[in-house]
């Protein structure tokens, strides 16, 4: 039962990192109604200019490479919003959805190519710290990731909710048109939109760093698919059901990691997925139905 | 008008003979993008330094008694088998004599099937051109065809005599435990096929393994169940990414085997550079070290071109220095491509032993290396040798 217990624990707050991906995902699915799959990498991307600060200064603590990696993520949305939507018609859907993939190879060919694909080490924070109750342990490490992600939770949901941004965003997202129509610039909106969920990523890909001890190009694929299942599990378009979604994945996974084997861990996640699609297709928090 | 003249004229003249410089093509190829990139970096920048050398020292001399030099290309595979078999295929329609490469296994044993199984069977209709690999290092796959050479360590020889040393010099270990990156092919078929079958060999219990795949994060599982089993010795068959993420898992969760051994291709500086801390102690065997005199230089020439000496790509190096001495011995054209392949290639088959940097390398019948090795350990940010078995 111990091994029950612990296998899921460690495996929700792994699912942390996991919802914090989802949450990006998601808000742009919220926004624009478009996948975008460059979130992933861009997130790693971000994580890896963020190492920058260590290059530029010879030695820096944890929270100013963290820093550097919000910045550089919020940089890079803007540069995946521009490359990717802004120039591209939005009614094709596949346009978006290609570019994206196209982004999402291109960053991650760029960093294969600055690092050589060796992995870089990640300055970690709270790594040593190990919370025993007797045989039981918990990440300090993965407990902060967890927390940010309920943080960033917060923090995004006031500002959809209280913030004139929000008012927005949300307008944006639920009736572009008349959005439009009352003088709200889409264009901006959507910018915004993404520059937020590349701040949101350049942290998320920092505390991956962080929690992994390291990164390396191969870490974008499998937050790329774990990222997409989550939101899709979640519900598109609900930060709160990314979260939820985040850590069940990662519970569920580490669960079957045990009792089945990794050969067979993922086929169950995929399964997981089918599951949730055939029989609740618009998610946990499946959106209402609005105005459309 | 008639200095110009004369100018014109030798101009003309050295052109004339640059044109006819004669050269012979060599064509590496591996994995060039995607997260192997640095080894078919590190592979062509060992081969461009040692056609250097050895076009500085007069080139490689022909059957008419001229001398001609080497020109190097490099294809990138990207470490995927179409992408291998296609630029095998693309290197084949060139005039390049020989190809060095596959970095990967994955793409090796593929590309291997299409070459012709039997030399000079004309009911096959496989590719008779001569691939001589340095990096892939899967057990066992230059039999495939007669056309496939490797110049990669033999890992069952190495782990052999690792665990023999263990057996021998550490009585008070008994049991292995294993971790292994179970969708590689070179590290899942090492431990499976090498290190666990040279553990039972050599007396010692080995107790189980946990498995992890190449791009995993969460070790958490694999670790406890390696904790539980409480072995002597925990071998690690996995790449530098995945082993330092098992490698601080297991230091979070208080796992200190008496003894860590590693895979051929972690003791690289990427280990160092991700898990220096958790690595130190860590023996690896390795078909080379900066120790010898040849060592040194062949790592000083490559790192000129901008790559890194290690196991792999100073066995593309030695290649280079090998396929001369055959091509010499063979006494190639430089006319004749298809001709000069099949003399490479019975060339290289002829072979029993090749010089090394780190020493004679014997050649077994089925066109595979056995090279000198020693074991090397994380000491700091280094590599050192622990132990020289030969």
């Amino acid at each position: 039962m111990l091994d029950f217990l612990q296998a899921v624990s460690d495996g929700v707050l792994f699912g942390a990192t996991y919802a914090l991906i989802g949450i990006g995902f998601t808000l742009v699915f919220g926004v624009m109604h478009k996948i975008n799959m460059a979130y992933a990498a861009a997130s790693v991307g971000g994580a890896y200019c963020g190492l920058l600060v260590l290059k530029v200064m010879g030695s820096a603590p944890p929270a100013l490479v963290f820093l550097g990696a919000f910045a550089a993520g919020g940089l890079l949305g803007w540069i995946v919003y521009v490359a990717c939507f802004h120039f591209i018609p939005l009614s094709s859907p596949l346009a978006t959805l290609m570019s994206t993939v196209g982004m999402l190879l291109l960053i991650d060919e760029v960093i294969v190519h600055v690092t050589e694909g060796v992995p870089l080490t990640y300055p970690a924070a709270f790594d040593d710290v190990m919370l025993r109750m007797g045989e039981f342990t918990m990440r300090g490490d993965l407990l902060l990731v967890f927390g940010v992600a309920v943080l960033c939770m917060a923090a995004l949901l006031l500002l959809l909710y209280r913030t004139k941004l929000g008012l927005a965003t949300r307008a944006v997202s639920q009736q572009p048109v008349a959005a439009r129509l009352c003088g709200i610039r889409l264009e901006r909106v959507n910018a915004t939109t993404f520059i937020i969920t590349g701040l949101l990523g350049g942290i998320a890909g920092a505390l991956i760093g962080a929690s992994v001890g390291a990164l390396s190009p191969l870490l974008t694929t499998p937050l790329t698919v774990k990222g997409l299942i989550v939101t899709v599990i979640g519900g598109l378009g609900s930060i709160p059901g990314a979260i939820v979604a985040g850590l069940l994945v990662g519970g569920f996974e580490s669960v079957l990691q045990m009792y089945r084997g990794v050969t067979e861990r993922d086929l169950y996640v995929m399964l997981l997925l089918f599951v949730f699609l055939v029989f609740r297709p618009g998610g946990i928090f499946a959106a209402k139905g609005g105005r459309d | 008008m008639k200095k110009i003249a004369l100018a014109v004229s030798l101009a003309l003249c050295f052109g004339v003979a640059q044109a006819q410089e004669k050269t012979i093509k060599i064509s590496g190829f591996g994995a060039k993008t995607g997260p192997v990139r640095g080894f078919g970096v590190n592979s062509e920048a060992a081969m461009l330094a040692a056609a250097e050398v050895i076009n500085k020292a007069g080139g490689v001399k022909l059957a008419d008694g001229s001398k001609a030099k080497i020109a190097v290309d490099f294809y990138d595979d990207r470490c995927t088998a179409e992408e291998g078999i296609s630029v095998i295929r693309r290197i084949a329609g060139t005039d390049a004599l020989v190809a060095v490469g596959p970095t990967c296994s994955n793409v090796a044993e593929p590309l291997f099937g299409i070459l012709q199984k039997k030399v000079g069977d004309a009911s096959d209709s496989g590719l008779q051109f001569p691939v001589f690999t340095d990096v892939a290092i899967k057990v066992g796959l230059a039999r495939i065809s007669e056309w496939a050479f490797r110049n990669v360590p033999n890992e069952v020889t190495m782990y052999s005599s690792v665990f023999y040393w263990l057996r021998t010099t550490r009585p008070d270990l008994k049991t292995v435990y294993g971790g292994v990156e179970e969708d590689f092919a070179h590290s899942r078929a090492t431990w499976h096929v090498v290190m666990k079958d040279r553990a039972n060999a050599n007396n010692f219990n080995v107790l189980g393994e946990s498995k992890w795949l190449l791009a995993d994060t969460n070790f958490a599982t694999q670790v406890r169940e390696m904790k539980k089993a409480n072995a002597d010795i925990v071998a690690i068959s996995a790449h530098p990414f995945s082993m330092c993420g098992a490698l601080k898992e297991m230091a979070r969760q208080g796992v200190k085997p008496k003894v860590l051994v590693g895979l051929t291709s972690s003791s690289t500086t990427e280990t160092l550079q991700g898990c220096a801390k958790q690595a130190q102690g860590m023996i690896i065997p390795t078909s080379f070290a900066p120790v010898t005199k040849d060592g040194k230089f062949a790592s000083a020439e490559t790192a000129k071109k901008k790559g890194a000496a290690d196991l792999h790509s100073m066995a593309a190096w030695e290649n280079m220095f090998i396929l001369k001495t055959v091509m010499e011995s063979e006494k190639i054209t430089g006319k004749d491509v298809q001709g000069d392949r099949r003399k490479i290639r019975d060339g290289l088959a002829k072979l029993k032993t090749t010089p090394g940097l780190m020493g004679v390398t014997k050649r077994t019948d089925d066109r595979e290396a056995d090279k000198p090795y020693l074991f090397v350990t994380a000491k700091g940010n280094d590599w050192v040798v622990l132990h020289d078995p030969l």
